[in-house]
């Protein structure tokens, strides 16, 4: 019995490990499958967003209940004592601070998006990629060294939103997980799915092109940034209420923004089923070297952890080597003929 | 304002090692239109191996020679993997991600590294420097020294192997355009597998002499990549020369805004060092995205 | 729409690709500017489209300076281009090729492309001028085949199928018929005319082959090493000594 349970409980965590990756893997290729943005630093607004998470919740709900004369990060588990109290009888309270923080964390990282596009692109595909490489570990830089901020070094643990739902929190904070995974995969179907979609791709193509045929293309790719990095920083938040805990130190380019990278290339860039089976490929890999450690632990005099980016880097080579293209490559979006002339194309319409 | 000698030693060791590094990655840049991501790990890996040899008890510069053999193999074995791909068509981005390849498994290797040493050696190994093991020479640490002397010589090698050597004609003709330089004869494949072989020499001997004064970590390599980036940015993305200078700038005006910054509100400011690297690169980009030395060439 | 371009100079380092060039296509006028290789050519159109900065003189369009515009500014004003080696959206089919370069589609806000109600309408008339103007030019049924996957001449086709759909007022055409038969070539020259006749569209396009497109042009500007050397009526190019000297064995007419 106490197996299946560990079995059930495994499986609800790679669901929402899995929902939170395909998040990060869906805001990356609107930036690169689509757009052509070439980009390395995907976790800069997805820290931004567990700093928020971090940062935020908390002190509001000290706010709200008037919690005076205590260091929101020194005294960190009594408040949190403190809080938890309060909110398990307080719905209400919870979810409006659940909601502030997600427009904070969107708004914070939308601006973020936007802003750094003025620099970025001006820089040469590559160079830009390493650019946002740079200003992530930047912000990671940040983040560990400020206190303030989420606790620098030591992180600070964040607020369940859930947890005037008694035992049932965790599968509260789940059904939003997959909820707003679910809200973000429909919205960028949409989008892609609509002229805007067509427009990302010639400027992937062609941008000198696109730029002739009358399209703004700095503009656009500026607004396809805010957007994806407004979700990404979303997707942050996710995490960082999945988890418990926001510590910057942990949010590295090898799990933030290599893994998606991986996610993608494998997949198949330009599509999101690629998308999906890539993120999917990628989340069972790690759940199963997840499980495997306390079996295969204490034969190795490291941690096995450490494993995981060379299987990486295996995984990544055989990919570019074998098959660049990945499980599901690019196909073709058909236009559709209005209603009212039959006209010569065909007239399935099959999703990007 | 008075600037004491710790923070002036402190920016002219590193305006050393971070122009030679800085100058090594534009190199791999130009050769092969590719920036090579793992660089910074590659450098930097090498600070294990110098304090390695220091918990084994003898001097740091016994590490350089190491160094250099590991940097040099792994650059190699990076440029085969990468020619390997851009010969069967693959475009720049894929390249770059081959790249990363080296950067996940180099990073792997070295954090499984400093997890053994202390399994076998007895010795803990966070973030570590190596001050105290250095020489002294009428009071001036052997660190300037050599990191002075090692960049001066390789800049002036440099120049002379490129200017005064066949071979240094040829590399010129592959930087200028590898098709044209095939069209002439030039065996690419001798003169990259050569420049790249060394630029991984050097940077990995860089990496080894940055603990002999400075604090490294495992995020070392992350961390300088983004002072290395940013020099290159400055000094112009094509530019050997210019990656000497924005080396030079980077690092002078990084430790002076630290030094002021931490004056004012702390030492704890000294932290976010790299930080003031990348946002001149900004700054400069948004005004001369071809860096100083597109800035001077368009002048002429 | 006219375009009136005045001592226009670009320089590449110390070489001067164009030098005090100055040229005019009226409304509704088909103009032509010819050139050896290197004289200049793709470079004015360059220059005139926004692609270049130009170092000296001014491009008036309808009495707009166009100076410090970006092409996608100039495409605005009305004026459109196409390039001498056909870039199409390879990833994209030949509908869509077409489509993207409709302009102000509520489809390709970042917002509005969210509810389909608000673009759809816009979206169907497209599809509709779409579909028109794959009969004119003969792709019909090439509509969802990858643009990547084209002839030549094909995509040559695409480049003035995308021209009409950019609704432009003055056309910016390098090389419309570069490497393409005879029959094809008039044919495309003759939709030209008839866009010119019916829409009063000018263009100005730089071509070789003056054996084909001499007869279809309005007027002639002739450049050599970056300087204007000839400008008159088609009847008076083929009389003129600047001319033959410098096509010096090139075209036999």
């Amino acid at each position: 019995m106490v197996e299946i349970g560990l079995a059930f409980n495994l499986l609800l965590e790679g669901i929402v490990f899995f929902g939170i990756y395909v998040i990060f893997t869906l805001s990356l290729n609107f930036q690169y499958g689509y757009t052509g943005i070439f980009n390395l630093g995907l976790y800069l607004p997805i820290l931004a967003g567990a700093l928020v998470v971090g940062y935020l919740p908390g002190r509001l709900a000290m706010m709200i209940y008037g919690v005076k004369g205590l260091d929101y990060v020194t005294d960190n588990s009594s408040i949190m004592v403190l809080l938890k109290g309060r909110l398990q009888n307080d719905p209400l309270t919870s979810i409006g601070i659940l909601i502030v923080t997600l427009i904070v964390a969107f708004t914070v990282c939308w601006l973020l998006g936007y802003v750094t596009g003025y620099p970025a692109l001006k820089l040469p595909a590559d160079y830009m990629a390493l650019f946002m490489l740079c200003l992530a570990e930047s912000l990671r830089i940040i983040g560990m060294q400020t206190m303030e901020i989420a606790g620098g070094p030591f992180g600070i643990t964040t607020l369940n939103p859930f947890w005037w739902l008694g035992s049932l929190a965790y599968f509260g904070l789940m059904a939003l997980i997959i909820g707003f995974t679910a809200m973000i995969c429909l919205v960028y179907y949409v989008i892609c799915r609509s002229p805007f979609g067509r427009l990302m791709k010639s400027i992937r193509e062609n941008g000198l092109t696109a730029e002739c045929v009358g399209k703004d293309v700095a503009s656009i790719k500026r607004k396809v940034m805010a957007l994806s990095f407004g979700v990404l920083g979303i997707g942050g938040v996710m995490h960082g209420l999945n988890l418990g805990v926001v510590i910057a130190y942990g949010y590295t380019r090898v799990d933030f923004s290599y893994w998606p990278w991986l996610m993608l290339v494998v997949g198949g860039s330009g599509n999101n089923l690629g998308v999906f089976l890539g993120t999917l490929a990628l989340v069972l890999m790690r759940q199963i070297m997840i499980n495997g450690k306390p079996i295969f632990q204490p034969f190795l005099p490291f941690d096995m952890l450490w494993l995981e980016p060379l299987l990486l880097a295996i995984m990544l080579m055989v990919t570019l080597v074998l098959r660049p293209q990945g499980i599901v490559p690019e196909k073709p979006s058909h236009v559709k003929a209005p209603n009212s002339e039959g006209g010569n194309l065909q007239s399935q319409k099959q999703p990007a | 304002m008075i600037i004491p000698s710790a923070v002036i030693l402190s920016m002219v060791i590193s305006s050393f090692l971070l122009s030679l590094l800085a100058m090594g990655f534009t190199l791999q840049y130009i050769t092969m239109s590719v920036p090579n991501l793992a660089y910074g790990t590659m450098a930097f890996f090498s600070a294990y191996i110098t304090v390695t040899v220091v918990v084994l008890g003898y001097s740091p510069y016994v590490a350089v020679p190491f160094a250099f053999v590991l940097g040099s193999i792994a650059s190699f074995l990076l440029y085969k993997f990468i020619a390997f791909l851009r010969d069967r068509g693959m475009p720049v981005i894929g390249l770059m991600l081959s790249t990363l390849v080296f950067d996940l498994a180099i990073y792997a290797l070295m954090n499984i590294y400093a997890e053994l040493i202390p399994h076998y050696l007895h010795a803990y190994i966070g973030a570590f420097n190596l001050m105290e093991s250095d020489f002294e020479i009428a009071g001036i640490p052997g660190i300037l020294i050599v990191s002075a002397a090692t960049t001066s010589m390789l800049v002036l090698l440099f120049q002379l192997i490129l200017t005064k050597t066949k071979f240094g004609i040829a590399m010129r003709a592959v930087m200028e355009s590898h098709s044209l330089a095939i069209v002439h004869g030039v065996n690419t494949e001798l003169v990259l597998s050569v420049s790249w072989f060394f630029v991984g020499g050097i940077a990995g001997i860089s990496g080894s002499l940055y603990p002999i004064w400075f604090y490294v970590d495992p995020w070392a390599g992350a961390t300088m990549f983004i002072s290395i980036f940013a020099a290159c940015v400055v000094g112009g993305l094509r530019s050997i020369y210019g990656s000497l200078l924005g080396g030079f700038l980077i690092a002078v005006s990084q430790n002076l805004i630290s030094f002021t910054l931490a004056s004012v509100f702390g030492p704890a400011l000294w932290a976010y060092s790299s930080i003031w690297s990348i946002l001149i690169a900004a700054l400069v980009v948004l005004k001369m995205p071809e860096g100083i030395s597109g800035f001077i060439t368009s002048r002429k | 729409m006219d375009l009136k371009v005045e001592q226009l100079s670009k320089r590449f380092g110390a070489f001067y690709a164009l030098r005090d060039v100055s040229l005019e296509v009226p409304t509704g006028k088909i103009v032509l500017l010819i050139g050896p290789n290197g004289s200049g050519k793709s470079t004015l159109i360059n220059c005139v489209s926004g692609v270049y900065k130009p170092d000296g003189g001014t491009v008036w369009l309808d009495g707009i300076d166009l100076e410090k515009k970006k092409p996608h500014e100039i495409l605005r004003l009305g004026m459109g281009r196409s390039f001498q080696i056909p870039s199409p959206f390879k990833a994209l089919t030949v509908a869509e090729n077409l489509l993207v370069c409709g302009q102000n589609h509520p489809g390709e806000g970042l917002f509005t492309s969210m509810l389909e109600k608000r673009w759809r309408r816009r979206e169907d008339e497209l599809i509709r001028k779409m579909l028109g103007i794959l009969r004119a030019v003969d792709l019909q049924d090439k509509a969802d085949t990858l643009a990547g996957e084209l002839s030549g001449g094909q995509l040559k086709l695409l480049e003035i199928g995308r021209l009409l759909m950019l609704d432009a007022k003055l056309m910016l055409l390098d090389e419309p018929i570069g490497g393409v038969n005879p029959v094809l070539a008039h044919k495309i020259l003759s939709q030209i005319q008839n866009i010119r006749d019916d829409f009063k569209v000018g263009f100005l396009t730089v071509e070789h082959r003056l054996d084909i497109i001499l007869r279809y042009v309005d007027y002639v500007y002739a450049l050599s090493q970056g300087k204007m050397i000839f400008q008159g009526p088609p009847n008076e190019v083929v009389n003129s000594k600047e001319v033959y000297d410098v096509y010096l064995g090139g075209h036999g007419s």
